[in-house]
């Protein structure tokens, strides 16, 4: 029994703090910090350190590793970054990054395309894309 | 019986061949539908009769004044350029339909955007997205500086900037454009024709992670004849017949009425104001100052200072806020007949009348990941004697999408 306990408790630890790693193409040579990252996300910062154009995309927001980007990184919660993506929406100023629907496709689109930066699941990233940052 | 004859399959491509060639663009363009809605229902109180505010019904539950429903398409050209349209309904109107955005964008580098056609009017900060409850906390944002301005939508062009400045980021808008309308007169409680032609407006936004200072000006030349006819010459018509009877020039008389109204005057408004957002704890406060300048209208200081608190799913916030007005007799300087001089002044503290101000619990709560259901409790005091202390009650849902 004591046994089965900790076992359970590993598993529940291990999805509490599953790794989130940020994935660009490979071919991407530019440092990026958590800062940056956000300012990406939130439709702050256009380009890559560069001057290439940066296209971020997102997670489906029911997607584990998409709560835990928008926690660690964005510090909202996906209610506050709705309200927030609403103000620039309804105003012109912006549009919210595209929503992926899994971890595969979304590293198959950054792997195919250099302006593309997105987050996955660190334990599903493969060799075809280059982990920038991982938390 | 008719048969109709299939087209073939070389008819079809040659078709297809021609509408790509006429509409390429239209082919590739990617419409991204966006929207929002609120549906709210509303109980107001007021001792004296009148409703606070126009649009609001007096004594019952109703879900007319504060209820609207708006889908937005943004078409994306490519090359930076776009065209976006927002179609708008709300109850007040028996949600008829009106395009309240309709403009072209141009990307013109990553810090530049310019936008021509008809959009919001930034009067003070949070204009452009007032209408978007889900963007904000509140049930309605404070109305002693969000009133409900008719000119809440322009035609005209602006250019939308965006600057990095290490940590901080800087958002700036700068507008030009007109306006052309009904206005709701407190004086008359009726609404007249009225416009605003030469609107410039500037504004900026400075913001860290958890803050932000703003500020803006927006400055027009009244388009006013209509308000002077119904409004500003019958109040004062009394008072010129009175003076002429007592020995006034119709030198003096003119002169007077080319001081009291309002056509051809420059309107001039400005606000200010801070955001916090740390560690769940909210705070919001923002100042507005406005009037048509050397005219009978009365200059406006408004302000509401919000503090709210985050639990997880759930928002409260308590606000205060104040609208006044005071009369200022200046444009009268130089008025010598004492009749014009009192009449002047008569008109001037109608046009000051209307104070209000009063205090509100809001909350909200984040059931659903698009929608929040709100409720909010307001009771505030207006110094028009019809109004006098009055409450609100609401309850609602704004969700987008």
């Amino acid at each position: 029994m004591k046994k089965m306990l900790c076992v359970a408790g590993l598993l529940l630890s291990q999805l509490a703090f599953a790794e989130v790693a940020v994935i660009v193409h490979p071919s991407n040579n530019n440092a990026l910090d958590e800062a940056t990252v956000s300012k990406i996300f939130l439709g702050r910062e256009k380009s890559f350190a560069d001057g290439k154009s940066v296209v971020p995309l997102s997670l489906n927001e029911g997607a584990s590793a998409s709560t835990a980007f928008n926690d660690a990184v964005l510090k909202k919660s996906s209610s506050q970054l709705k309200a927030y993506w609403s103000k620039l929406v309804f105003t012109g100023k912006g549009t919210p990054p595209k929503e992926i629907a899994s971890d595969e496709e979304m590293i198959k689109l950054v792997a195919t395309n250099p302006s593309v930066i997105g987050y996955v699941d660190a334990s599903k990233v493969d060799a075809s894309v280059k982990v920038a940052l991982k938390f | 019986m008719k048969t109709k004859k299939l087209p073939t399959k070389r008819q079809l491509l040659m078709t297809s061949a021609l509408v790509v060639a006429l509409f390429p663009q239209q082919l590739l363009a990617e419409v991204k539908l966006n929207g929002f809605a609120s549906i709210r229902g509303t109980s107001v109180s007021s001792d004296g009769g009148l409703e606070p505010f126009p649009g609001f019904e007096e004594g019952e539950l109703s879900f007319k004044p504060e209820s609207l429903f708006a889908i937005q398409a943004q078409a994306d050209l490519g090359a930076g350029l776009s065209a976006t349209v927002q179609l708008f309904g709300e109850g007040r109107t028996d949600f008829e339909v009106e395009a309240r955005w309709a403009y072209l964008s141009y990307q013109l580098n990553d810090s530049h955007r310019l936008s021509a056609g008809r959009f919001a009017n930034p009067i003070f900060h949070q204009s452009e997205y007032e209408k978007v409850g889900y963007a904000h906390n509140f049930s309605r944002l404070p109305k002693a500086v969000y009133i409900d301005f008719e000119f809440s939508t322009i035609e005209g062009i602006a250019l939308d900037s965006q600057f990095n400045l290490g940590d901080y980021s800087l958002s700036t808008k700068v507008l030009y454009g007109g306006w052309s309308g009904e206005a709701f007169s407190a004086v008359t409680n009726n609404f007249v024709d009225f416009g605003m032609d030469n609107i410039f407006s500037a504004n900026a936004t400075l913001a860290g992670d958890w803050w932000q200072l703003f500020g803006g000006i927006f400055a027009a030349e009244i388009d006013g004849a209509s308000i002077d006819s119904s409004t500003v010459f019958p109040l004062a018509t009394p008072g010129m017949n009175l003076a002429q009877n007592m020995g006034a020039t119709a030198a003096q008389v003119n002169d007077f009425k080319s001081r009291i109204g309002w056509d051809g005057k420059d309107a001039f408004y400005w606000f200010s104001g801070f955001a916090v957002d740390y560690n769940n704890w909210l705070v919001d406060f923002e100042f507005v100052d406005y009037v048509v300048e050397d005219s009978t209208d009365a200059p406006n200081q408004s302000w509401y200072l919000a503090l709210g608190h985050r639990f997880d799913k759930v928002v409260l916030t308590l606000h205060t806020e104040d609208y006044a007005q005071d009369a200022d007799h200046d444009f009268l300087n130089g008025v010598a007949h004492p009749v014009l001089l009192a009449t002047g002044k008569g008109i001037n503290n109608a046009f000051a009348q209307r104070e209000f101000d009063g205090v509100g619990l809001s909350v909200r709560y984040d059931f659903h990941p698009s929608a929040a259901i709100k409720v909010d409790y307001f009771n505030g005091s207006d110094t028009r004697p019809a109004v006098g202390d009055y409450e609100i009650v609401s309850f609602g849902v704004d969700l987008v999408f």
